[in-house]
Parts: structure tokens; C-alpha cells; sequence
């Protein structure tokens, strides 16, 4: 790999894994914990556009399988009970805890904990208040996305309020 | 006027009122109806007649095309810069958002055959038919190029997206969806920001079988006249069921969903369609020429928006009152951004050959004369050396091999395994050149770039979800009362399609230095591939 003297996208993508643990689990975990890094100013500087899923980067995604081709993660792919599948991210080696911005660590471990879905909706709803500027972005999140509201809506609201509970250098939108 | 005697927005809300009434009141509001309401015919070069008979709701669209935020789309080709390639792609924005609307109402039969007559619900059938229609309003210039300015330079009007609704919502176009029901032009605008189909309404118009894909690859292979990409529109349409799927967000399940999959007899249907889209974006979408001047486009209008935004309008060779440096000063504007089209930027090439900004005066030059900057296919370069080096290689080992039985045994056994490990040696090759030929353009920066670089790639499938799964998929039932599986599960065909790779440089013609630089980082990375 070329030498160069900042750090190449690939490289933040697998450091959000290195800090995370080593390891995350699902394609949207990933994308929405960046988005939550990206959001506190605590991110790599990825940017991130609404899409079917809500916020996404076309960066992040390049960067991840520009990781893998450089083996500084792999992409594990298993078969969901839902038919579908998920990607297990891993990292060779796990950051220090010590070398890991505490609020970035408490973030990405409020990210690896939460239930996929309603980390979605959390995410979702910060980019139609961050971004959008949506004046009720749960309620527009339920409107965008009924099926998953209707089950997990409630329950998204509680984890956001957990992430913004986290000391961050620039605060999550209150909603 | 009968229409505010009839019209009654509550009502119409929920249900339609019955057409074929035939005694009191009702019969009387049809007959009027039908008297007010006027039947209207499109010719189209791919349909023929697209019809909008004489009632309601074809009427409300009818009013939705009059109105200049649609009629613009005449002044927004399809294709943008193909044209430059195929001189018979002049193809608009208009023409195909009608052909999608006529596609959708034909998908919409299919669903109405599917569900009960007391399931089928009109008022949503009708939300995804007005959506099929308006879903393309708010292109930009050149449409895609002109997205690709707006990231550049974060310009959130740049996005197509965000146009789109903007107009659905407001205006002209709201007032006539509105004329359906109060907050009709609201849920059709929901139609198209809706997170994935949310409904088989929703399929018709965002799915792997949507309206806009089965009418773009159509059409843009007729008006290119590419004999690529030929698909089996009516056998396609025919074998079309509508089938439950599940969906999910990683390893949770949200729950089923209603979409279009395909009957046991489409199976090589399926693969034509999926071929198809390949060859299309191969041939035409990403033909290196049309993103060549693209790549121009994109350069020239930052720098315009940049120079106008910088106060140093006199140095693009555009007026104060051209609409492109009205946009470049108030790009949150919505006039401001429909004022622009591909006309407006075609009538202004020849003023900014005149501009005092020399990378302003040659990019309009060489895009009017479609006088191109050189294309160098590295991503083909570096596969044709890695060939090269390879069948060395495969000779030599052929000869090592009367001394080594071991030789060759284990890649052979899996040739899937072996062709992965190739084609990440090439995009790991890529990849690094790419970035080598970043770090060279930084090096030599100057007012006019030496390199500009392009690396698209597209999957044949619409992706919406981050994980796999049968939304992302085309799904076809193998037998009757089978559950639908992915296509790809029984078709090696499509399980052998991968997603179309480009890595293209484009430069000056007659810059031998450059040339030299780029060979240099081509052979270099062939060297250095391991596979």
C-alpha cells in the first residue's frame, strides 16, 4: 500500500472497528456508528447522505472493502434467521482501551450493544434534525419507515437518549 | 363548474367514487364527469399511444404535466452527455417520466389482478402511479454530472432528491395533485421518500422491477440505438406475480413485505434483463467518453460557482444575470436551481469560451467541440499486464510441472476461489494506482488538472438494504405454491454476473509527460500484484 501521510479512508474504517472492539456485526450497525461519530465531531470526517436506510456513506462503504483488499479487517458473511444475511466485521487487533477517546469509546460501545434496528431509527432521526432540519424527526421517522417505528420506535427513542447522554464535543441534537 | 360541484376531497381520499353508477345523483356526476373531463393521447416512440383517459385522476395529471416545473423536464435529456456517443440519444426527462407512468399503471394491473377486489386499495394505487410520474422532477443540468457539482461544492439543491420534493410539496404541482384530495401531493411525495417498498403500491415504483428501470432500459437502448440490452418486456411483464418476502436490518427481522417476483417460466426472462442492465451500463451509462465529459462538466461548473461565489463573476465570461451565477449566488434557492436545465448550460458554453479563467475557456471549448480529454483505461491495463504476466507464468508452471505434481492442484480444485483471488489482485492493483495517481495530481497541481480520475461501478441490483437480502435481489418462484428464491441460486448466469468496475484516467492529448507518469504507475502495480 502506498505510504502516504495522513491516514487513507481504509485506514479509519478499520480504526471505527479497532475502537470498537475489534469486532462489529452488520453492514448498518456500522454505518449508523460512524454516522453517530461523525455527528459528535468525534468521526473521521465521512460524509453521509439520507438513503432508503437513512444516513449513509458511500465513503465509509468504498473505504470498508478498500480495508479488506489491504487485510486491515475481513468481512465475514452469514446467512440471517430472516433469510437475508449480515457482515461480521473484524479487525486483526483491537484498539487500547486507554488509546480510545473515552466518549468515542462510549459511543461506539452504546453502537455494538444496541439492537441494529433501533439504532437506525436513533440515527435517523438525528440526520432529519441535524441535516433536514425536520422540526419532529420522530414523527417523520415513523412516517418514513412505519414498519420498523411500529415495533421499535419506543424503544429507539430510550437508546438515543443513552447516546445523548454521552459527553461528546458537539452534542447530539436534542429531539 | 362541475368539477368543484362533484369534487369532494374527504371522499375521494378514501375511496374513488364508482364510475359505472347508473340511476340518481351519481349517475348524473358521471355523466358531468365525463363531459368536463377531456381524453388526451401522447404518441410515444417506445409505446406508441400513451393515453390518459377522461377521468379525475388522469386529469390531475394532465394538469401535472402542463405545468412548467414538468414541462422543464423537455429541456433535461435523459442521457446527458450520451448524446456525444450516440447522437440519437436527445431522449428527455419528460418522455421518460411518461413511459414510466404508462409502465406503472401496466405493473399496477398486476397487482390489481393479484389482491381481492376488496383489497386493492385505489387511493394508493393512484399515489404510486402520480409518484411513477413525477419522480424525476427535480433533475438537474446534465442530471447525474450535476449532482456530482453539488457534492463537490455541498450544494443541497443540487440533489435531485430534494428537489423532487420540494416541488411535489409546493406549487404548481402540489396544487394539482391536491386537486385529488387535500394532502394527496404530501403522500405521493412520501411514495418516493419511503425507506424501501413499503407496499406492493410502493414496488411499482422503487423495486428490482420498477417502472423506471423497465422504461429506462428500453428506452435509452432504442434512442442509442445500441442492440445491447435487449430485454423480454411483455413475456417479463406476463410472468410477473406478486410474492411475500422477508426483510431485514442485519441479523434482526423486521417482518414480510409484498413485492413483484417472478413466475417459474422467466427464469432465462430474468437473466436477458439481468444481462441486460449490465450491458447497458458497460455500453452506455458508463461508456468512458460520456464520463469523460462528464468529468469536464463537473470541473467547469465548480469553477464557475467558485469564481461567482468569490465575487469574480467577469472571470467566468458569464453575464450578472445568467442563471448559472444566480444559482452559484443563492444556490438554496428552488427558482434559482429550475432555471437551470441542459439548455441553459449548452447556450452558455459558447459566452464562457470567452472567459478569462483559462480551465472556464477550455473546458466549455472542448465540451462544445467535444474535443475530449484522452481516456487511459487503467483498470483494463493493469488486467490485460496481470493476463500477460500470468500466461508467462501458466507456461512456465506447465514446464515445473513434469518435475512437481503438486503444482496447481489446490486453485484448480476451486476456480471460484481463484477468480476471487484475481479480481481483488486487480482492485487492490487499482486501488493503489488510484491513489498514486491522487498523490501525482496533488503534486502537480495547476489551474488546468493534468489527471482527472474516475472509478464508477455499478451492481445490477437496487440496493435497499445494507445487508443482503431478497429486496436486493431478484426473486422468481421455481414452481407453483414454491416460495420465491433468489435467482441467482438457480441461474449461473447471474450468479456469474459481478458488479461492472471502471478505472479510467482521462488527460490532454499530446501530454507525453503525463502519459509516461500514468504507464509508469500501470506497470508498476502489474509488478507488484500478488495472485
Amino acid at each position: 500500500m502506498p505510504v502516504l501521510n495522513k491516514k487513507t479512508d481504509a485506514e479509519k474504517a478499520a480504526d471505527i472497528i479497532r475502537d470498537a472492539g475489534g469486532r462489529v456485526v452488520g453492514r448498518t450497525r456500522l454505518q449508523k456508528m460512524a454516522y453517530l461519530l461523525e455527528i459528535t465531531g468525534l468521526g473521521s470526517d465521512f460524509s453521509f447522505e439520507y438513503r432508503h436506510y437513512g444516513p449513509f456513506s458511500e465513503e465509509l462503504a468504498n473505504a470498508v472493502a478498500d480495508a479488506q483488499l489491504w487485510d486491515l479487517i475481513t468481512e465475514e458473511e452469514k446467512t440471517a434467521n430472516w433469510g437475508g444475511s449480515y457482515s461480521i466485521y473484524t479487525a486483526e487487533s483491537s484498539t487500547p482501551k486507554a488509546k480510545v477517546n473515552p466518549a468515542r469509546k462510549q459511543l461506539l460501545e452504546l453502537g455494538i450493544d444496541a439492537n441494529p434496528i433501533e439504532l437506525e431509527l436513533a440515527a435517523t432521526a438525528a440526520f432529519l434534525k441535524a441535516v433536514e432540519k425536520v422540526p419532529d424527526p420522530w414523527e417523520e421517522t415513523a412516517r418514513r419507515k412505519p414498519e420498523k417505528a411500529a415495533k421499535f420506535l419506543a424503544k429507539a427513542k430510550v437508546l438515543y437518549e443513552k447516546l445523548r447522554s454521552v459527553q461528546t464535543p458537539k452534542p447530539l441534537p436534542a429531539i | 363548474m362541475c368539477r368543484t360541484i362533484c369534487y369532494n376531497p374527504t371522499k375521494h381520499k378514501q375511496s374513488r367514487p364508482p364510475l359505472s353508477v347508473s340511476s340518481g345523483e351519481s349517475s348524473w356526476k358521471v355523466s358531468v364527469d365525463k363531459m368536463s373531463y377531456k381524453r388526451q393521447r401522447i404518441r410515444d416512440p417506445l409505446y406508441n399511444l400513451i393515453e390518459f383517459p377522461a377521468d379525475e385522476f388522469h386529469d390531475a395529471m394532465w394538469q401535472v404535466i402542463q405545468s412548467p416545473q414538468f414541462q422543464r423536464l423537455r429541456r433535461i435529456k435523459q442521457l446527458g452527455f450520451s448524446e456525444l456517443v450516440y447522437p440519437g440519444a436527445t431522449h428527455t426527462r419528460f418522455a421518460h417520466s411518461l413511459g414510466v407512468f404508462h409502465t406503472a399503471r401496466k405493473l399496477m394491473t398486476i397487482v390489481k389482478e393479484h389482491l381481492d377486489k376488496s383489497d386493492y386499495q385505489e387511493t394508493k394505487a393512484q399515489r404510486a402511479l402520480a409518484a411513477a410520474l413525477v419522480h424525476d422532477l427535480g433533475h438537474g443540468p446534465y442530471s447525474h454530472a450535476f449532482e456530482d457539482v453539488g457534492k463537490r461544492l455541498r450544494i443541497v439543491m443540487a440533489d435531485h432528491e430534494k428537489v423532487t420534493d420540494l416541488l411535489i410539496r409546493q406549487g404548481d404541482i402540489s396544487n394539482a395533485l391536491n386537486k385529488l384530495g387535500g394532502g394527496f401531493a404530501s403522500d405521493v411525495a412520501d411514495v418516493i421518500k419511503k425507506s424501501c417498498p413499503a407496499s406492493i403500491y410502493g414496488a411499482v415504483v422503487s423495486s428490482q422491477f420498477d417502472a423506471d428501470r423497465l422504461d429506462y432500459m428500453q428506452r435509452d437502448r432504442l434512442m442509442t440505438g445500441t442492440h445491447h440490452g435487449a430485454i423480454d418486456f411483455d413475456w417479463l411483464l406476463s410472468n410477473l406475480e406478486v410474492g411475500t418476502v422477508p426483510h431485514g436490518v442485519d441479523r434482526e427481522r423486521v417482518g414480510e413485505i409484498e413485492t413483484f417476483v417472478l413466475g417459474p417460466k422467466a427464469i432465462y426472462a430474468a437473466e436477458t434483463y439481468l444481462m441486460g442492465l449490465y450491458q447497458l451500463y458497460a455500453t452506455v451509462y458508463l461508456h468512458k467518453a460520456t464520463r469523460g465529459a462528464e468529468k469536464l462538466f463537473t470541473e467547469l461548473l465548480v469553477k464557475v460557482i467558485e469564481l461567482a461565489g468569490n465575487d469574480s463573476v467577469q472571470k467566468t465570461g458569464l453575464s450578472q444575470n445568467h442563471p448559472l451565477i444566480h444559482f452559484a449566488k443563492n444556490p438554496v434557492d428552488l427558482e434559482c436551481t429550475l432555471a437551470l436545465d441542459d439548455s441553459v448550460i449548452s447556450g452558455a458554453l459558447s459566452m464562457m469560451t470567452e472567459a478569462e479563467d483559462p480551465l472556464i475557456s477550455d473546458f466549455s471549448k472542448r465540451l462544445r467541440n467535444r474535443k475530449l480529454f484522452k481516456c487511459i483505461d487503467v483498470r483494463e491495463d493493469i488486467a490485460k499486464g496481470i493476463r500477460l504476466r500470468l500466461s508467462k507464468k501458466s507456461i512456465d508452471s506447465k514446464i515445473a510441472k513434469t518435475h512437481d505434481p503438486s503444482v496447481g492442484g489446490a486453485n484448480q480444485a476451486n476456480p471460484d476461489r481463484k477468480e476471487k483471488r484475481r479480481i481483488d489482485a486487480l482492485d487492490r492493483a487499482c486501488n493503489a494506482a488510484e491513489k498514486s495517481l491522487i498523490a501525482f495530481a496533488e503534486e502537480n497541481r495547476e489551474t488546468i488538472p493534468k489527471v482527472l480520475i474516475d472509478s464508477p461501478g455499478r451492481s445490477i441490483y437496487r440496493d435497499f438494504e445494507e445487508s443482503k437480502g431478497p429486496l436486493n435481489q431478484i426473486m422468481i418462484r421455481p414452481g407453483l405454491g414454491d416460495k420465491p428464491i433468489d435467482v441467482a441460486s438457480i441461474s449461473q448466469v447471474i450468479k456469474a454476473i459481478a458488479p461492472f468496475k471502471a478505472f479510467r484516467v482521462y488527460m490532454k492529448d499530446g501530454d507525453e509527460k503525463t502519459k509516461t507518469t500514468i504507464n509508469q504507475i500501470i506497470e508498476k502495480e502489474v509488478k507488484r500484484c500478488r495472485c
